[in-house]
């Protein structure tokens, strides 16, 4: 591939990134949300299909697939079903306001930016100039793990987390082997589903799935 | 001053001051039609600007020389930003360059000249519109200086015309991320500038909505037909901005008869395009409260901060 | 003798003159008199300065009656710029007094305390070394706290805006005497060139840039030190508001560019960092503040904050490209702090003189009461307007020429192999940004509540327009915020002069280039383009208006019902509400409502009563705590006072072996 269009293609990528990023922390309408998380997954997958092509790493279009299948598609689905068995799709009132956390968000970006100039001389430069984004989605994510109330919006935040770490590995390494993957990708997929049935029983026991019913996690 | 760029400064004087009402025409007839109803058709605001010229003008008591200054000043300011801006054709003054700043600043004018109109009315009303526009025009501004910045730096100059021209000599910077989450930021600067929906509703008279409306609730015959068409002309000038900068052919690069007839019939096009997407767009959306307007805007101010941060990643991968 | 040697010795001249007539001159003369002497006093200044940046050599020794080193005087060209803007805002404040004093403020005190104020601020940017810097530098402080307790006897809140405004100056006189004794130590020497030849990075020298710049921040009203501002200016008589926020604050951009320029001009990168942030975090707070003020004089003296911000901000930006090597930005950036200098000077008089023209002509401070002054004091609202045009950036105005100036070294100032800097200029274009357009929404709020619709107070309703010396001087400095914004070439040239840099050069017939950034702007050409485009739409609007004329009627279509009360207006209160509601958690108004209710029903209200009061964060969350403490101590400190002679007698006789003590071993 051409190296102009390859830069071209995984900016876009990054761009997409970054952007459902910056969404998922905005909307708070949690279909919208878990639309987004898909998106990202889509986005996160092309990237490591470009970096396969640029790098001639025919296993990395297999992490590719398993990236699509479970992050574009499975993952959301199961959120899907869990927000949609949850009541009212909208999540009320975050701890922060929406204002408030999209500064954050402008700030934690200049953060990722800034933490990522060590990174400069290694891998390949358009790639390594791309990490800032990986590293801003794994702050976004623990952004909304901390500022949301939703227990479907903190799987949200953990998922982008993921995503995050994922992205910088495949930027900086080129690729994690096919086997660490999967096993993370099964990790992932495993912690979700413990997750659904816990937010089941958190239900079941107090009617509805606002983690702020969970403060007294003291003793 | 250079010949080329006067010739071309009147051209888009001219060609935005009989376009911008048919904009605002075409906007109220596709929202008529999408809404099921038969629209008064795509002349109807200059039949309306007819008919307040011919009107009597009252003024109240205790209204000063702000309120009879002030629409002129808000037309004035239109028409010197539709002079300066690159719609027709990008050729700027030598001494006087289409620098961001300088038509943000001409553009605040206006801004102001309608803001002072609404307060001098005495009325609840005015002050309450005039309020509501200038705190909205406070909030947009470090988003749309943020958004050009970003546009800005591969181009190494804040000159509009000059970033259109990269443009059209690289059109792949035209789709680029930075480039998007700019143009997107920028879109939403304008939507809350000009007054359209979700954070104005242009067709209500609703109090605890209304904010352009507010102001110009006490103006009435040929003031209020300066009014309307000073905003008009804002909406179509910056309209027209976005066009130039999304679809950057068709704008002219030097001044000729075959390049400005290209140019203007590409700016009717853009405009006309633009102007039924939002309108359309605005079918679907409802006007958001007053206090979640801050939210919408500081979503623009991110999206324009990460276009900039974007902008070096691509720097440094070409 | 040389030129500007003569000049100073005319300005100490002249300050005598002033305090002596002040001090013999009859009552009734006395204004005349001393003001016109001040006022002479205050052209001194701007000529010697003149001069000083022409490249005038002088230097005017004054032996001290205490052994120390004499008084040194030699401006240099960044002394003599800011010679010229103390004295020119002198001057033309001096003029308004004549018309503006009344009652305590006409006093022998008053003047002469006038007249050493503005002799000592002259001699600031003068001083040739430390000890003459700190002695004009004392001076200033101790006339302009005489000046801010002139109304005392009248006005309670005087007397506790003075205190503040005492204590705060003298912290900065002590941090700024501890950074020079820094520098002085490690320099061997107290003037200012040798205090220069200080090792860079040496481990004093951060100590001393940030003594220093704390110091200087402090006078300048620099958050969270700027707590005596908001205080001082509305205490303080509108003149002496007018020079003490158009100029005095400025001694303090003087000291950080003498320490930045002169001083350390190598050093690490956060100061300018530094810098910077103090700029930034000043700008956007004051600017926030002032816009929901509701006070006319608190809100200009909270803009002062935000305009020395902005100073501060463009100052640290220039010196953070410089220390990264970008030095055509850099240039631009510390031109444009002077830029700033010079315009927030015009306009800020401007509207000081303006402000005190309302309080004259209605005694009212309270923009809620004020309303419809534009018909009765035409002169006042003109020259007021063209200052909040200024304040607020608009072209033509000078402000607008340094905002542009500032934002275009803010632009072409990112370098992304240096992610320092790549983040910090957007994040600084962002907060220019706001801050303007904060200013913009400040300034159309104070001007369109004062001056348009109708008199919202019975006092504003009977205004009259000022005696003749007021307004000369706020026509003056009108006409100075627009002279420079249309030819903003002559502040350039001054400004390239007072650096030594390149960066900013004349471009044609008084227009304005940044070769360093290739950037142009000609507000002539500008003006005329404007005109140009205004014509059509005057020529349409004068033939429509001669065929038509306007009618004029009670209320034209009654908006919001019948007009009962002007009360029923928006006031300056509920014009800032949406803002103040969008920064709520910055600014932390505390709101009561208290709703009675007809004793039948609770669904029919018969009273409402609101009440909103906006404090000061920074004073609420800082230093209130900090002021319980130090009453503790002094009250723990109260035993030692017992009264008793023999007790007072034992401390010194302890005191004395304590010392002897000491040194024996």
């Amino acid at each position: 591939m051409a190296p102009s269009a390859f830069s071209e293609l995984l900016a876009l990528c990054a761009g997409v990134l970054l952007l459902t990023g910056v969404l998922i922390v905005w909307r708070r309408d949690l279909r919208a949300v878990v639309r987004l998380l898909s998106v990202q997954g889509v986005a996160l997958a092309v990237l490591v299909a470009v970096i396969g092509i640029d790098s001639r790493a025919p296993e990395l279009f297999g992490v590719a697939l398993l990236v699509l299948v479970l992050k574009g598609v499975v993952l959301p689905t199961v959120l899907n079903r869990v927000s949609a068995s949850s009541g009212p799709g909208r999540v009320e009132a975050p701890m922060i306001n929406t204002t408030s956390s999209l500064i954050s968000v402008a700030l934690l970006a200049t953060l990722a930016y800034l933490v990522s100039q060590p990174l400069k001389t290694a891998g390949s430069a358009p790639a390594v100039a791309a990490v800032p984004v990986g590293i801003a989605l794994v702050l976004f994510g623990f952004l909304v793990l901390a500022s949301q109330r939703h227990a479907v919006s903190q799987l949200v935040g953990f998922l982008m987390l993921d995503n995050g770490i994922a992205a910088v590995a495949f930027l900086i390494a080129g690729g994690v082997p096919l086997v660490v993957e999967l096993g993370a990708s099964l990790d992932l997929l495993l912690v979700v589903l413990v997750l659904q049935v816990l937010t089941g029983r958190i239900r079941a026991e107090f009617g509805d799935i606002d983690l702020d019913d969970l403060n007294e996690l003291r003793d | 001053m250079n010949l080329g760029a006067a010739i071309l400064a009147v051209v888009q004087v001219t060609v935005m001051v009989a376009l911008s009402p048919l904009l605002v025409g075409v906007m109220r007839q596709t929202r008529a039609r999408l809404e099921g109803r038969a629209g008064a058709g795509v002349l109807q605001p200059w039949r309306d600007l007819r008919k307040l010229a011919a009107k009597e003008t009252l003024r109240s008591a205790g209204t000063g020389w702000v309120s009879a200054a002030g629409p002129l000043v808000l037309v004035s300011s239109g028409l010197l930003i539709c002079a300066l801006v690159p719609l027709v054709g990008a050729v700027p003054f030598t001494s006087v360059p289409d620098d961001l700043f300088v038509v943000v600043s001409v553009l605040l004018i206006g801004t102001v000249a309608l803001a002072l109109v609404g307060l001098d009315a005495g009325t609840a009303f005015g002050g309450m519109g005039s309020s509501r526009h200038m705190t909205i025009a406070a909030l947009v501004e470090p988003t749309v200086l943020v958004a050009v910045y970003a546009l800005s730096i591969p181009v190494g100059s804040s000159a509009l015309s000059r970033i259109v021209l990269a443009r059209i000599d690289e059109p792949a910077s035209v789709v680029s991320p930075v480039s998007l989450l700019a143009l997107v930021a920028l879109a939403i600067a304008v939507v809350a500038e000009t007054g359209r929906l979700p954070v104005d509703n242009p067709s209500t008279h609703l109090e605890l909505t209304m904010i352009h409306e507010a102001m110009v609730i006490e103006s009435s015959g040929r003031d209020l037909g300066w009014l309307e068409l000073g905003s008009w002309l804002r909406l179509g000038a910056l309209l027209g901005l976005l066009g130039s900068l999304l679809v950057p052919w068709g704008v002219a690069q030097a001044v000729s008869v075959g390049a400005l007839l290209v140019g203007v019939l590409m700016l009717a096009l853009k405009l006309a395009l633009l102007g039924s997407a939002l309108a359309a767009a605005e079918v679907f959306l409802a006007k958001l409260r007053l206090f979640r307007v801050p939210e919408l805007l500081a979503g623009s101010f991110v999206l324009a901060f990460l276009a900039v941060t974007a902008s070096y990643l691509v720097v440094q991968a070409a | 003798m040389t030129a500007v040697e003569a000049g100073i010795h005319a300005q100490l001249a002249l300050a005598v003159v002033a305090t002596a007539a002040a001090v013999l001159a009859p009552a009734r003369l006395r204004s005349l008199c001393s003001g016109l002497a001040s006022a002479a006093l205050g052209v001194a200044g701007a000529v010697t300065g003149a001069l000083a940046l022409a490249g005038g050599q002088g230097s005017t020794e004054i032996p001290m009656s205490i052994p120390i080193d004499p008084v040194v005087l030699s401006p240099g060209p960044l002394g003599g710029f800011f010679m010229i803007v103390a004295g020119s805002v002198g001057a033309v404040a001096a003029v308004y007094a004549i018309g503006y004093v009344q009652g305590p403020s006409a006093s022998t005190t008053s003047w002469a305390a006038l007249a050493t104020f503005m002799l000592g601020m002259q001699m600031v940017p003068a001083a040739g070394d430390a000890v003459s810097f700190l002695l004009a530098w004392e001076l200033m402080a101790v006339a302009s706290t005489v000046l801010v307790l002139t109304e005392h006897r009248e006005r309670a809140e005087v007397r506790s805006a003075a205190t503040w405004y005492a204590v705060m100056t003298h912290l900065s006189f002590v941090l700024i005497l501890l950074g020079f004794a820094v520098l002085a130590a490690a320099g061997h020497g107290t003037s200012f060139a040798a205090m220069a030849r200080v090792e860079p990075g040496s481990a004093g020298t951060s100590l001393a840039f940030v003594l220093l710049v704390l110091g200087f921040a402090t006078k300048a009203g620099i958050v969270p030190m700027h707590v005596w501002l908001p205080r001082a200016h509305p205490a303080a008589p509108s003149h002496v508001s007018a020079v003490m926020s158009a100029a005095m604050v400025k001694m303090g951009v003087y000291g950080v560019l003498l320490v930045a320029l002169r001083l350390l001009p190598v050093g690490p990168q956060w100061w300018g960092l530094v810098l910077v942030a103090l700029g930034a975090v000043s700008a956007v707070y004051g600017i926030l503040q002032a816009s929901v003020a509701s006070e006319l004089k608190r809100l200009l003296a909270y803009s002062t904050t935000e305009n020395v911000g902005l100073m501060f901000l463009a100052i640290g930006a220039g010196v953070l490209l410089r220390s990264y090597g970008v030095v055509g930005s850099a240039e631009v950036a510390i031109g444009a702090a002077l830029l700033l200098v010079a315009s927030h000077a015009a306009f800020k008089t401007a509207l000081f003189l303006g402000a005190g023209s309302i309080i004259h002509a209605t005694g009212e401070r309270d923009l809620d009461r004020l309303g419809g002054l534009g018909k009765r004091m035409p002169t006042t609202a003109v020259s007021f307007g063209i200052g909040a045009l200024g304040a607020s950036a608009l072209p033509i105005t000078c402000g607008f020429v340094a905002e542009w100036a500032l934002l275009q070294s803010l632009i072409h100032g990112a370098r992304p192999e240096d992610r320092l800097v790549a983040v910090v200029m957007p994040l600084a274009v962002a907060v220019v940004a706001l801050t303007a357009g904060l200013a913009l929404m400040t300034f159309v709020k104070a001007y369109g509540i004062a001056f348009l619709a109708r008199a919202r107070g019975t006092e504003a309703g009977t205004a009259h327009e000022s005696p003749f010396s007021m307004r000369a001087a706020m026509v003056v400095s009108a006409i100075a915020v627009v002279g420079l914004g249309l030819v903003p070439g002559v502040m350039a040239s001054a400004v390239v002069r007072a650096l030594g840099l390149g960066g900013i050069d004349v471009v044609g017939p008084g227009g304005l280039g940044l070769p360093g950034v290739g950037a142009v702007l000609d507000p002539v050409a500008l003006t005329v383009l404007a005109l140009l485009a205004a014509a059509p739409v005057l020529a349409v609007a004068w033939r429509m208006a001669r065929r038509r004329p306007r009618r004029r009627v009670d209320l034209a279509w009654g908006g919001g019902g019948v007009r009962v009360s002007p009360r029923m207006q928006y006031t300056a209160t509920s014009y800032a509400e949406p803002l103040s509601r969008v920064f709520d958690d910055a600014l932390r108004p505390e709101r009561d409502l208290e709703i009675t209710h007809v004793s039948e029903s609770r669904y029919l209200v018969e009273r409402v009563r609101f009440r909103q009061q906006l404090e000061d964060v920074v004073e609420v969350r800082a230093y209130r705590p900090a002021i319980r403490l130090v009453d503790r101590v002094g009250i723990a400190a109260r035993r030692l006072q017992s009264g008793s002679i023999h007790r007072y007698l034992m401390y010194s006789f302890v005191a004395l072996v304590a010392v002897l003590v000491v040194v024996s071993l």
